[in-house]
């Protein structure tokens, strides 16, 4: 394979200015730029939190995602990044048992809270209801949408135990799932229901 | 929940029983591995910086700043990597053929220069960490040529377009030639001349991505010379052969394992960009690589479904049989052409004359290729609409006029192995109250707030063909069945096994699966064109023959023993076509003042041969059709056409359909056994998407009277129509 | 994302002074409450902080409490406990209509009202990083391009239209905006906190450097009084706006004796329609007056190349929110 040869240096802002005019008419390349050297000292925090009932301390970066704490450094995968962005809602946990997305919050901010995540609804090797009635109606397709779809779901069961389809609707909006199973996770979340959890 | 089944064909004893799937636990406890979840000891990150600009010229690319971080490990770019991508920009369908990768004039490169879209991979990195990495992006400096650029497939046409390629933006065919694709049939003038009516149209279709829900991502390892990718592929034989193709080195010394992955709908085919640019970062940096690709890097730097726009001419006597099809289509293939571009849909029409040329043209865009139907959701869309409109003006109900000039039990003369397409209509519009539904005078309700119906109909190939199976029997009565599929979320694990169960008469809990994995599974069929069940499902009861035809020579195996049954078949329709059918009705309730549609009602007919699995089946025809309704109304990846970049690339910004926007799909099954295939099993996973678009626009048609011809049929075009 | 540390606030004015000590050390920094919208600017590259203050550890800021003649609420409260709350659903409907429209649970769950009145735009240049007034530069990339999404007023040079919903029912309520800054505090009324881009072109309201939202003044709404916030979006939901309305109506019996009528997704800010409350008030809310006041409302829209749908639309969201509001019992 070649080498690469070192080149000439052409600073970013000299680029931009360079193409001027034409880069707000004609081309308009986004990138607007942020730059940090990975020299500068990174900010870490030491937090306790509470995950799935066990109570860890770690050293964190402050500008770690929960969704990086838990899957990178608990090795707690089931939790799946789809967009990193607050627009699918696959890295959805339970923090304090409410549903956020935890591609959108920091790992230090769960700082003495309680996460649950997929990984934690199975109880002495027993499954949820929801994960039971998620089988049963075949809920997942390609499964990477389901364990936010689940925890969502979760969430809504522990505020308003027996939901209709439309609440069902309301309180799982916030999880795409591009397979489209939307019909079979409403029914599942419904026989879980009307099962009562276990 | 209404779901019926038809039982007219003979019931077995396992297939056709709802059946969870084997390997739902995992799904539903997060303990399922998909290829992010994976992570080796020493492993470095990798991130890729793409080409801002749609066209250009990179002059420099200066990368000494971004090595100079500490942690960056290795930086690729086209300087010092020049691995080419399959067979590059030539015919589509055909990319990964050998031939033509020698002969191709228009490579593509993994990094290529000029780089000709927004997204266009410009360089690669791997560093310690993901945040190290993305920071080493910034860092890398690119001095480009800026390039005039074109969005637009007509215009890409025209003579004084600025040319993506030296041979022009007309894509070039397997033997180098820049020609459209053409079919005919008769003589289309003759065809007019025998109308009494000849209507003329113009429908177009958007670039919709196909958004799957994981993110691309590749894990690399070498062992020496041997290469292991942990990668979301939706074909592990397919993609092993392509990388090591692309690569230079033997298939052998190539592994591909994907246990599980997130959704692809023909965008995770084959090899990807992605697992070369992975494969070759572990190489330099001698350490095993995660790639991860961003939301935006996946809807930008993978394709998705080729936009169109179609030109047509249809003749019709005045009772309303067909005379003539002519179709002028331009489909735009974005920088490099991944796939054939065609347009699908007129074929199921029973036309005496046809006239097809379609026109594969490059441009400044995302690449398109394999989404969901490739080319038919968005031809039955614009086909469809067309003979709903010409329907209309005959003043004939759309269901006669499609009963009248659908195809019959023979397309082009021959025969279909199987005919339902009747019966998937006629049952279909008594089920969905179509005469209720339906408005003669289209747009004619009173007030603000208009219903409507709408019918569209589907012939999808079934085709057989190649694919191989393995089974062992120990001494204890477990079977283990080796086959190379993938699982997409079709559940095609599920089935295998059930196929398994059904032809040794065992349960399915005596049978595992082994899947995912080239070094233990032979070759199979990507799980592409609906084909996994048809092929590796046929194998899969040969090689139970095979095994039974063992025991009863052999005796079952004792001790240590075990006995193997193998079979990679290769069947032939023997003159016959082979196709799923299907019709979809659909109520929308518009509100004219708001511009807002509401589908209410939602019934999808389906004849896909026999239904190994009705559970997982159900859930692959809601999704298509499902899929089709979001890109009937919302989807499309905006360009802004002063500067050739994408605005909507994201979930957020394609809309995709959440749970309040899914209606209610409704599914019938009329169930056919023809002989072929596993027990008669036909197509499913992508025909469910075919005709909803055309449905859905047809139902809107209904309601508001005014026809719909540029998809999405966004709030602004109804409003807009009716202003 | 690049690297940035995280504050956290024991107080408001800590929080200033946390923020003040950053700028002091050449560093930059930003308020945050839930972060939802933060954190996905700043892994776009289009914030690029070095300090995060963070809100959320301030005591007491997330409450609803009675205050003279209304409700205060505290900038830090969730969307979603402010949407469920009792004494807001049903004397300040509009706001708990409002916040229940935002996004999805998941977002309710963190996103807080300061935030949410706060969060940058939705412009998909500005999110896409084109240098445009919002990102620093000195053009607006929609007019002239893909403007189906941006104002019919108040628009230049910058045509955003403003995010939030709860902003425009807060300045349909005669909301006052208690701020905390390093020079103290001042309490302006919601529709001065708003900002249109002839005044600021890349800010979307007043707040100075440093200075924070702490809470929400809401004057109780007279008797008879009725609201409602009618949102239309993209899809059934998950987005932004279109075109939103908020209105309060002071009925008594069939007659309305005030109004206040404000549009959301039309302008730079909420858009409030003076001459559609005068209109109203002392009319009964009949189909024609429904009719004219939706007339009223558009009068003066400029609408680009590609909102011109925006018009037609509004008018039917004016007319029936109206008719449906009088209706209510
Ligand atoms: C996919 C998606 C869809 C959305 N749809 C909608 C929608 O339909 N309607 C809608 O209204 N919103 C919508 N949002 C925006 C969402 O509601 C906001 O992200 C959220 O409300 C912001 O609240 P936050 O507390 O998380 O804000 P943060 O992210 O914490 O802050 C937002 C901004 O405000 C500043 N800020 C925060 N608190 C203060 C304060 N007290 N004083 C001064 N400045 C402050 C921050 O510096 C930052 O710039 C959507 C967001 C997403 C991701
Ligand atoms: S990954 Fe968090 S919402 Fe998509
Ligand atoms: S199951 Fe595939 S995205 Fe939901």
């Amino acid at each position: 394979m070649a080498k690469l040869k070192s080149k000439k240096k052409i600073s970013r802002r000299k680029f931009l200015q360079g193409t001027g005019a034409a880069l707000a008419v004609a081309t308009a390349a986004p990138g607007v730029g942020a730059q940090n050297t990975a020299t500068d000292a990174i900010p870490r925090t030491a937090i306790r939190v509470t995950v799935n009932g066990t109570q860890r301390r770690i050293e964190v970066e402050d500008r770690w995602t929960l969704v990086e704490l838990l899957r990178d450094h608990f090795g707690l995968t089931g939790t799946k990044i789809g967009c990193d962005r607050g627009e699918c809602g696959a890295c959805t946990v339970l923090l304090d048992g409410k549903p956020i997305y935890s591609c959108s919050n920091l790992a230090v901010w769960a700082d003495g809270r309680s996460v649950q995540t997929v990984e934690g609804l199975t109880q002495n090797g027993r499954l949820d209801a929801l994960q039971q009635s998620f089988i049963e109606h075949d809920g997942p397709q390609c499964g990477f949408c389901t364990s936010g779809q689940l925890m969502s779901a979760k969430g809504l069961l522990i505020r308003n135990p027996r939901p209709t389809a439309d609440e069902i609707r309301a309180g799982m909006t916030g999880n795409l799932c591009r397979c489209s199973n939307y019909n079979h996770y409403v029914e599942a979340v419904l026989a879980a229901a009307k099962g009562g959890s276990r | 929940m209404r779901q019926q089944q038809n039982t007219s064909i003979a019931p077995l004893k396992t297939v056709g029983h709802a059946t969870p799937r084997i390997d739902a636990i995992e799904r539903v406890t997060g303990k399922a591995t998909y290829t992010n979840d994976i992570r080796l000891p020493g492993m470095l990150y990798a991130r890729i910086l793409r080409s801002p600009h749609p066209h250009a010229r990179i002059r420099r690319i200066d990368v000494s700043k971004a090595l100079a971080l500490p942690g960056v490990k290795t930086i690729l770019t086209h300087e010092n990597c020049q691995v080419v991508w399959g067979a590059g920009g030539i015919s589509g369908g055909l990319q990964y053929n050998d031939d033509i990768k020698k002969i191709t004039k228009h490579r593509r490169y993994v990094f290529n220069n000029p780089v000709r879209f927004v997204g266009d991979p410009v360089a690669a990195v791997a560093a310690v960490n993901r945040h190290v990495a993305d920071e080493a992006l910034g860092l890398i400096q690119v001095d480009y040529e800026v390039l005039s650029f074109i969005l637009e497939p007509e215009e890409a046409l025209k003579p004084d377009a600025v040319k993506i390629w030296p041979e022009g933006n007309l894509s070039l065919n397997a033997q180098n030639q820049a020609q459209p694709m053409s079919t005919r049939r008769g003589n289309i003038e003759e065809g007019f001349r025998t109308s009494d009516l000849v209507f003329e149209d113009r429908y177009t279709t958007a670039f919709v991505h196909n958004a799957q829900m994981e993110p691309r991502s590749c894990v690399a390892n070498w062992d020496g010379d041997k290469l292991t990718l942990y990668t979301p592929t939706q074909g592990i034989s397919n993609c092993r052969s392509d990388t090591a193709r692309d690569l230079g080195i033997p298939p052998e010394k190539v592994q591909i394992i994907c246990q599980y992955m997130g959704g692809g709908f023909g965008n995770k085919n084959q090899n990807q960009d992605a697992d070369l640019i992975t494969a070759m970062l572990a190489k330099e940096a001698g350490a095993p690589v995660k790639l991860e690709f961003t939301r935006k890097d996946d809807f930008i730097g993978v394709h998705g479904r080729w936009p169109t726009v179609q030109y047509y001419k249809v003749g019709v006597s005045r009772d309303g049989v067909l005379k003539g099809i002519q179709l002028r289509g331009y489909s735009g293939m974005g920088g490099y052409r991944k796939n054939t571009g065609t347009i699908g849909g007129i074929d199921i029409y029973q036309c005496p004359h046809i006239d097809s040329v379609v026109y594969p043209v490059y441009t400044n865009k995302t690449v398109s290729g394999n989404f969901r139907g490739p080319e038919y959701p968005q031809g039955f869309y614009g086909i469809e609409s067309m003979m709903d409109d010409v329907a209309y003006k005959l003043k004939m109900d759309p269901v006669e006029f499609i009963l009248k000039n659908m195809t019959r039990k023979s397309r082009d003369e021959v025969p279909y192995t199987n005919y339902s397409l009747e019966e998937c209509i006629r049952r279909g519009a008594e089920t969905f109250e179509w005469k209720k539904r339906w408005r003669p005078q289209p747009g004619s309700d009173p007030g603000p707030v208009k219903r409507g119906a709408g019918v569209a109909f589907m012939a999808f190939r079934s085709a057989l063909g190649r694919s191989n199976a393995v089974i062992r029997l120990d001494a204890k009565g477990h079977y283990t069945v080796f086959v190379g599929v993938t699982d997409v979320g079709a559940g095609a694990k599920t089935t295998m096994a059930m196929i398994a169960a059904e032809a040794l008469g065992v349960p399915v809990s005596k049978i595992e699966v082994v899947w995912g994995d080239t070094d233990r599974c032979p070759y199979s069929v990507g799980e592409s064109g609906s084909r996994t069940t048809i092929q590796t499902g046929y194998a899969v009861v040969q090689a139970a023959e095979a095994l039974k035809r063992q025991i009863a020579e052999k005796g079952l195996p004792t001790g240590d023993n075990v006995l193997i049954g193998s079979a990679s078949p290769n069947p032939t329709l023997e003159g016959k076509v082979r196709a799923a059918f299907g019709a979809h009705f659909v109520e929308v309730q518009v509100d004219t003042e708001l511009g807002h549609v509401r589908v209410l009602k939602y019934l999808a007919v389906h004849d896909s041969g026999r239904i190994m699995n009705p559970l997982t089946a159900r859930s692959q025809i809601k999704g298509g059709a499902t899929m089709g309704i979001g890109m009937a109304l919302h989807e499309n990846l905006l360009y802004d056409r002063r500067n050739g970049q994408p605005l909507t690339a994201g979930f957020y910004g394609a809309r995709l359909m959440t749970h309040r926007d899914a209606p209610e799909i409704e599914v019938i099954f009329i169930e056919s056994d023809d002989g072929y295939g596993p027990y008669g099993a036909k197509s499913i996973g992508e025909s469910s998407k075919v005709p909803a678009v055309a449905a859905v626009a047809n139902a809107v048609f209904n309601a508001i009277g005014r026809r719909m011809k540029d998809l999405p049929i966004t709030r602004d075009k109804i409003l807009g129509a009716l202003a | 994302m690049k690297p940035f540390a995280n504050s956290n606030a024991r107080d408001l004015q800590n929080a200033v002074q946390l923020a003040q000590n950053a700028r002091q050390d050449g560093r930059t920094a930003s308020f945050v409450g839930g972060g939802s919208d933060l954190l996905a600017l700043v892994k776009e590259r289009i914030a690029a902080p070095d300090v995060l203050v963070n809100l959320k550890t301030i005591k007491g800021l997330d409450q609803v409490k009675p205050a003279n003649e209304g409700v205060s609420i505290g900038g830090l409260i969730t969307l979603d406990i402010l949407s469920r709350h009792d004494l807001i659903r049903r004397q300040y409907t509009v706001l708990a209509e409002a916040a229940e429209t935002v996004a999805t649970p998941q977002i309710r769950n963190v996103g807080t009202l300061a935030g949410n009145v706060c969060q940058r735009p939705w412009c998909w240049y500005f999110r896409n990083g084109f240098p445009c007034y919002k990102n620093g530069g000195n053009t607006c990339f929609s007019f002239g391009g893909e403007n189906q999404f941006h104002a019919i007023f108040g628009g230049g040079p910058s045509y955003i239209v403003h995010p939030s919903d709860t902003a425009v029912a807060l300045v349909a309520l005669d909301a006052k905006f208690r701020i905390v800054g390093p020079s103290g505090e001042r309490v302006i009324p919601a529709a001065d906190f708003f900002a249109l881009p002839q005044q600021n072109p890349a800010r979307e309201n007043v707040l100075a450097a440093d200075e924070a939202l702490a809470e929400v003044q809401v004057p109780a709404p007279r008797a008879g009084t009725r609201s409602t916030y009618h949102k239309i979006m993209d899809r059934e939901a998950w987005t932004h706006a279109v075109v939103s309305a908020a209105m309060m109506l002071e009925m008594d019996k069939q007659v309305c004796r005030s109004a206040r009528v404000v549009l959301g997704g039309v302008a730079p800010i909420p858009w409030r329609l003076p001459q559609v409350e005068q209109m109203l008030a002392g009319q009964r809310i009949t189909d024609t007056l429904a009719a004219k006041a939706a007339e009223a409302a558009l009068e003066g829209a400029k609408p680009l190349a590609k909102n011109a749908y925006k018009v037609p639309l509004t008018k039917g969201v004016v007319r029936r929110t109206l008719l449906e509001l009088a209706a209510r019992g």
